[in-house]
C-alpha cells in the first residue's frame, strides 16, 4: 500500500463549505458470486475550489467513486451531497439533469465523438445541458488554445489537442466540479505539461477539481489525496503541497 | 451566434460516418419494403387477374335441357339476361352420325363466334367464318375417322351431308373426338336443336353461385350445374395464393428483422462509448433511446421510399410475365408497407435498446 495512506478517516468536518460530501456511502453490486461491496461506508468531503486526487490500485473502488461523484450512479446506502443537494434520493431523470449542470468530465481516452468537429464536440455538452451556442463553444476552445482547430475532426487532432477539446467541453456549461479521470494518462510529456498547466490555471480560477490518477507526480499536484483500498477511503488532510510536474 | 448542432445533424453525421453499417441496414429495410410492395400491389388485383386466367379455361356453368328434349328458342336469351352482361354463353346441340369410313362420331352444332370467345383456350388451326354453313371444325381424333377433311361426308338418320373441314381442334379432352358445325346447318340436317348452353361467369365462387340462383329462377325447367372442378379449384387456388403471399411477406419480414436486428445491435455495441459519453454529458435515457429510435425510423422510412420504387417495378415485371397485364404502382399499399417496416425497425430495436438501458458510462469510458 502506498505510504500516503495514514489512517482511515470516518468523516470530514467541513460540510458547511463542502461541494462534495459523502456520509457512510456504500455501493454494493449483486452478481452471480453474490453481493460485492465496491465502496464501503466512505465518508469525506471536498470544499469548493479544492484540487483533490483520488488514488488507489485497480479494484479499489475508484470507478465506483467516480460513478457516484459523477452522478452516474446512486449509493446503496449513505448520503451523497453534491453542491448541497442529496443526490442519493434523486430519480434517474433528475440525476441526468443534475449531472449536466454540476459535473464536467475529462477522460483519459478523451472520448470525443469521431464524426463531430472539435467545435461540435464542445457544443454536444451544451446540447445535452440546454441550448447550443456556437460563440461560447468557440470561446471555450480559444481558452484552451484551440481556436484555430475548431473545425477539425478528432482524427485530425493530436492527443494533447483532443484532451484540450475534452477540457473545453467539460467547462462549457460552467459546472462547479471538474471530474478528471487519469487526464494525462494517454499523453506524452509535452502534452501532459500543457494539460497540467490548464488544470492549474482552472484551479487558480477557483474550479473544484477531482482527479483520479495512478501517477504520483500528478497526485502531488493536488492539495489533497484521497486514497482507496478495498472499497475503503483514507484521506489526507487539507493543504498538500502544490508542485510543478517535471518529466 | 447561430445554433448548428441538432439531433438531426448528429444523426446525419452518425449515419454518414458509419456508411457501411447504415447502408447494410438500409438495404435490408429496402428489401422488406420492396417485397411487401410487390406482393401487396399484385395482391390488390390478384383476384381479378386469377379470375381472368381461369376464365380462359372456358365455361364454369352448364345449362342443360331435360333428357331427350331441346332447349326452348328463347333459352339463350334468358340465360344471357340472368347471367349478366359480363357473362359469355354458347349453345350446343349434339348428335351421333356415321362418317364415310363407317365410324360413329359426335357432331356438335354451335355458334363459332360465341365459342371462340367462350373457349379461348381451344387450340384451333383456323376458325370457320360466320355464315359459311358447310364449314366444320374437326377434332384432332375425329379427323382420323373421315376419308377427306376437305369433303367430310356424314350420315345421320340415313340423311347424308357433305361438309368442308376448315381447321383442326386440339383440347386434350372430349372435344378432340367431335366435329363442330354451325348450329343452323346442324339443326337443318339433324332436326336436333340445342340442348346445352355453356356459360362463363366472371368472378369467384360467390358470383358463380349468385348467377346459378338467378338461372334456376329464370329457367326452372332446365338443369343448371356448375363445373365443380373449375369453380372449386379456382377458389382453392385463389385462397392458397393469398395464403402464400401473406406467408411470403411474413417470412421475408422476419428474415429482414433478424438482419436489421444484427445490424442495429452491432451499431449500438460499437457506439456504446459514444452513448456512454452522451449519458455522462447529461443525456437522459429517453434522449439516447429517442436518438437511436429516430435512426431506426429514418432507415425504415428511407427503406419504404426505395422499396416502393423497387417493389412497384418488380410487381409490374411479374404481372407482365405471368398475367400479360400491367400492375401499376399503387399508393394504397404504402401505409401497410410503412407499418411493416416500422414494426421491423421496432422489433429489431428491442435488443439494442436493452443494451442502451444497461450502459455503465464510468466503466465504458474508462475502457473496462
Amino acid at each position: 500500500m502506498s505510504s500516503v495512506i495514514e489512517s482511515p478517516v470516518d468523516l470530514e468536518t467541513r460540510d458547511d463549505c463542502a461541494v462534495i460530501a459523502l456520509h457512510g456511502v456504500t455501493r454494493e453490486y449483486s452478481g452471480h458470486a453474490g453481493v460485492v461491496r465496491a465502496l464501503d461506508h466512505a465518508s469525506f468531503s471536498i470544499v469548493a475550489g479544492e484540487w483533490v486526487a483520488i488514488t488507489g490500485p485497480s479494484g479499489s473502488g475508484k470507478s465506483t467513486l467516480v460513478n457516484l461523484i459523477g452522478c452516474l450512479d446512486r449509493p446503496t446506502e449513505g448520503k451523497l451531497r453534491i453542491d448541497s443537494v442529496d443526490v442519493a434520493a434523486m430519480s434517474a431523470t433528475e440525476l441526468d439533469r443534475f449531472r449536466a449542470d454540476k459535473i464536467g468530465f475529462v477522460f483519459q481516452q478523451f472520448h470525443l465523438i469521431p464524426y463531430l468537429s472539435a467545435l461540435e464536440n464542445v457544443m454536444l455538452a451544451q446540447y445535452f445541458h440546454s441550448m447550443t451556442d456556437e460563440g461560447e463553444a468557440r470561446a471555450a476552445l480559444e481558452r484552451v488554445g484551440l481556436g484555430n482547430r475548431a473545425e477539425h475532426l478528432p482524427s485530425e487532432l493530436s492527443g494533447g489537442e483532443q484532451q484540450r477539446v475534452c477540457i473545453a467541453r467539460a467547462l462549457i456549461n460552467n459546472p462547479p466540479i471538474l471530474l478528471a479521470d487519469e487526464p494525462t494518462g494517454n499523453l506524452d510529456a509535452a502534452n501532459q505539461q500543457i494539460v497540467v498547466e490548464l488544470l492549474q490555471g482552472l484551479h487558480a480560477q477557483g474550479h473544484t477539481i477531482v482527479m483520479v490518477t495512478h501517477d504520483p507526480e500528478m497526485a502531488a499536484l493536488s492539495q489533497r489525496k484521497i486514497a482507496l483500498s478495498h472499497g475503503k477511503v483514507f484521506c489526507h488532510p487539507v493543504g498538500g503541497p502544490v508542485v510543478t510536474l517535471r518529466r | 451566434m447561430k445554433n448548428r448542432l441538432s439531433m438531426g445533424a448528429i444523426l446525419r453525421r452518425s449515419l454518414v460516418h458509419r456508411r457501411a453499417r447504415s447502408l447494410s441496414a438500409l438495404v435490408a429495410m429496402t428489401v422488406s419494403a420492396a417485397v411487401a410492395t410487390a406482393l401487396l400491389t399484385l395482391y390488390s388485383d390478384l383476384d381479378a387477374k386469377l379470375h381472368r386466367e381461369f376464365r380462359s379455361f372456358g365455361a364454369n356453368v352448364v345449362v342443360t335441357a331435360p333428357s331427350g328434349k331441346s332447349l326452348t328458342v328463347d333459352a339463350l336469351a334468358r340465360v344471357k339476361s340472368a347471367a349478366g352482361n359480363d357473362a359469355l354463353a354458347a349453345e350446343f346441340g349434339y348428335a351421333v352420325a356415321a362418317t364415310d369410313r363407317g365410324t360413329s362420331v359426335v357432331v356438335a352444332g354451335t355458334d363459332f363466334d360465341a365459342v371462340k370467345k367462350l373457349d379461348s383456350w381451344w387450340q384451333v388451326d383456323a376458325w370457320p367464318t360466320a355464315g359459311d354453313a358447310n364449314a366444320v371444325l374437326l377434332g384432332q381424333r375425329a379427323a382420323q375417322f373421315v376419308a377427306d377433311e376437305k369433303a367430310v361426308t356424314l350420315t345421320y338418320a340415313d340423311k347424308p351431308v357433305t361438309l368442308r373441314g376448315i381447321g383442326r381442334l386440339r383440347t386434350g379432352g372430349d372435344e378432340d373426338s367431335r366435329i363442330y358445325m354451325p348450329m343452323a346447318a346442324f339443326t337443318a340436317w339433324t332436326g336436333v336443336g340445342p340442348s346445352v348452353i355453356e356459360v362463363q361467369v366472371p368472378g369467384g365462387a360467390a358470383q358463380v353461385e349468385a348467377v346459378m340462383t338467378r338461372l334456376h329462377a329464370a329457367l326452372p325447367e332446365m338443369k343448371v350445374d356448375a363445373v365443380r372442378q373449375l369453380v372449386e379449384g379456382e377458389s382453392r387456388i385463389v385462397d392458397k395464393t393469398h395464403a402464400l403471399m401473406y406467408g411470403a411477406v411474413v417470412l421475408i419480414a422476419l428474415t429482414v428483422a433478424v438482419s436489421v436486428l444484427a445490424t442495429l445491435s452491432a451499431s449500438v455495441l460499437e457506439r456504446r462509448r459514444d452513448f456512454a459519453l452522451m449519458k455522462a454529458l447529461g443525456g437522459s435515457q429517453a434522449q439516447l433511446m429517442g436518438m437511436f429510435l429516430l435512426e431506426a425510423l429514418v432507415l425504415a422510412l428511407a427503406g419504404v421510399a426505395a422499396g416502393f420504387v423497387v417493389g412497384s417495378a418488380a410487381a409490374w415485371g411479374i404481372s407482365q410475365l405471368n398475367f400479360h397485364t400491367s400492375s401499376l404502382p399503387s399508393l394504397r399499399v404504402v401505409p401497410l408497407v410503412l407499418l411493416l417496416n416500422v414494426l421491423i425497425a421496432a422489433m429489431a430495436s428491442l435488443f439494442p435498446l436493452r443494451v442502451l438501458r444497461g450502459l455503465q458510462p464510468a466503466a465504458l469510458l474508462k475502457g473496462e
